[in-house]
């Protein structure tokens, strides 16, 4: 939650966090070398899909806390995870998460 | 074109006990009735690492409204997710791949009928060697027949299953005999499409039912073909 001061995060915010935790995840499942290309290709494909998310304006809307808060729990899940092989697993499923906090949450 | 039984082996022994694990049935029979958004939280959930319910009901707020309870069959995928995911790793990759199989049949029960569908059956063909795997999923009717090979994630489709499944759709019309074949990935779409897009093996005669449209196995809409091109990305 912000405190006094702070400034209100954008959904546009908490959608480059997630880009930033995905495009992480993604350098972990990079090092199943028989998997690096198509690791890159979800990589390309879903921040492609996560920026069509704040495509149509909304990303300038301040973000619902339950949203920011959603997405910060999602990072925060992802971030634990080290198998790589997982990794490649949350690379689909993470941008997904993250569709419904923002669709799920919008003002 | 006929069916047959798989000749057991010592895989298929420990895996057929998984498959009978009370878990896998309950999760098919909650997922077989969830909503979009209650499917990406079990796979989440069951790939996850938080076996804390209050930070998933808060990490998917579509669902749980204020971070509350969600409805009764929600929170029953919670509960029974986090159950999943509480095994060891190895156990539940077994487990998750039964639930997809068994979620398959009982979708496709609801459109042909329970005494159509069958299990770990392989197909046969006259004149052809038979193929060693068998199909995780089978329908078999005199009129029309179809076979469902199911994975877990959209990484599990590689050139051997998408030529088994081409070799018998085709096979099965030199014998003017109707076979459809499909993959069932309980994964996203757009990560089935990625995938496929670098694999060489045809799959023109192959459908795709990913996590979003698998409705389309108990009939409420027809899946797409695997062949259809990655949608919504400029990375390809």
């Amino acid at each position: 939650m912000p405190g006094p001061g702070d400034i209100e995060p954008t959904v546009r915010d908490v959608v480059e966090r997630a880009l930033r935790a995905h495009g992480e995840l993604a350098d972990r499942g990079e090092s199943v070398e028989d998997e690096w290309t198509y690791v890159n290709d979800l990589r390309l494909a879903w921040a492609d899909r996560l920026r069509r998310l704040v495509a149509d304006g909304s990303g300038d809307l301040p973000a619902p806390p339950a949203m920011a808060a959603a997405i910060d729990l999602a990072i925060e899940e992802i971030a634990r995870i080290e198998d790589p092989h997982r990794s490649i697993d949350w690379l689909s499923t993470f941008p997904q998460l993250v569709g419904l906090a923002v669709v799920g949450t919008r003002r | 074109m006929r069916f047959q039984d798989a000749a057991p082996d010592a895989r298929t022994v420990v895996y057929a006990a998984i498959q009978a694990e009370p878990i896998v049935a309950r999760v098919a029979e909650l997922l077989a009735d969830a909503g979009p958004a209650e499917r990406i939280l079990a796979r989440a959930v069951m790939n996850g690492e938080t076996r804390e319910p209050d930070r998933w009901r808060r990490m998917v707020p579509a669902l749980f409204p204020a971070g509350g309870p969600g409805s009764e069959r929600t929170e029953a995928i919670l509960a029974a997710s986090l159950e999943v995911a509480d095994r060891g790793d190895r156990v539940r990759d077994q487990i998750r791949g039964a639930i997809v199989e068994e979620l398959t049949a009982r979708l496709v029960a609801r459109r042909v009928g329970p005494e159509a569908v069958r299990r770990e059956r392989r197909i046969l063909f006259d004149g052809v060697a038979a193929e060693i795997h068998p199909y995780d999923v089978t329908v078999e009717r005199d009129r029309s027949a179809e076979a469902y090979d199911c994975k877990w994630g959209a990484r599990g489709i590689n050139e051997d299953v998408l030529h088994q499944l081409d070799d018998a759709h085709r096979h099965a019309a030199d014998e003017e005999r109707r076979l459809t074949v499909a993959l069932v990935i309980f994964d996203a779409s757009l990560s089935c499409r990625v995938r496929l897009a670098r694999r060489t093996a045809p799959r023109d005669g192959t459908k795709l039912v990913s996590i979003e449209t698998l409705d389309a196995l108990a009939g409420m809409a027809a899946p797409p073909p695997a062949s259809a091109p990655v949608e919504g990305s400029s990375g390809r």
